[in-house]
């Protein structure tokens, strides 16, 4: 319980030690969930970037890198144009909260192995949102 | 202590935690430290109606938590994002919860938070981008 801040400290360091997502690419179910969040990653890396937001464009890419290595041996093609559709960044901004939406939908519906890993995607899209509108 | 118990205890730290110390700070933090220090509550009601729904008993608030003495505006501004960091690593480990319930009640709250935490940077003008909030540092 957190009783002090050193308490509060000790708790989430535990709890995050118990949620650490080392994820193992045995876990087929969520291909498609992975699939999708990875073309989404990197439409919005493409939109973020041509913005001005290279910081959140990173943001997508470390994701996208992280999904391709998931999804290995299997390999998804780049697509081009979608990013069109991002024309400022109250687009952006709206692009980055529904796509939060879908990985938020993926973590409630993937087995556990996943669940962190499109959560902490969910999080780190609906901070963009966020931050950009 | 479930997951949810811990992040519910946190919370209340939270909401102690501002309500003490946001009376150092002035301008765009003030108002962002009123702003989250009420999104706290409605969280913690949030979690309280979570138990009520599951017939589950909540932890109960302590009376009082030990924070450092705050003198200054740096100080209460540190502290206050320190509280964020925490509960979003906090809420970070419950979505790894297999009782569906529980993961999506931690999934909310784990996007708020880390929500709350890059409102925070943006108004310290620290960079907000962040790939994977609230995972621990290697």
């Amino acid at each position: 319980m957190f009783t002090t801040r050193r308490g509060l400290l000790i708790g989430a360091a535990a709890l995050a030690a118990a949620g650490c997502t080392e994820t193992s690419a045995k876990i087929i179910e969520s291909d498609d969930d992975l699939t999708a969040a990875l073309r989404r990653a990197r439409t919005l890396a493409q939109a973020a970037d041509s913005l001005g937001y290279p910081d959140i464009a990173e943001d997508h890419l470390t994701h996208a890198a992280t999904l391709e290595r998931l999804l290995l041996p299997s390999t998804v093609g780049e697509e081009s144009g979608a990013e069109q559709s991002i024309a400022d960044a109250a687009a952006l901004a709206e692009a980055e909260a529904e796509a939060s939406g879908e990985a938020r939908e993926s973590c409630l519906t993937t087995t556990g192995d996943y669940a962190v890993l499109f959560g902490e995607i969910a999080a780190s899209r609906a901070a963009h949102a966020a931050v950009i509108a | 202590m479930t997951v949810v118990d811990t992040g519910l205890a946190g919370e209340y730290a939270a909401i102690y935690a501002y309500g003490a110390v946001a009376v150092h700070l002035s301008g765009a933090p003030r108002d962002l430290a009123e702003a989250l220090e009420a999104e706290h509550r409605e969280r913690r009601d949030a979690l309280l109606d979570f138990y009520d729904e599951h017939g589950l008993e909540a932890v109960h608030a302590e009376a009082a938590y030990d924070i450092e003495p705050i003198g200054d505006a740096a100080t209460a501004q540190a502290l206050l994002l320190d509280v964020e960091e925490r509960l979003t690593t906090t809420w970070r480990a419950g979505v790894a919860s297999e009782d569906p319930a529980e993961r999506e009640i931690c999934l909310n709250m784990f996007m708020a938070s880390a929500t709350a935490l890059a409102r925070w940077r943006v108004v310290l003008g620290e960079p907000t981008a962040v790939p994977w909030p609230g995972r621990p540092s290697e």
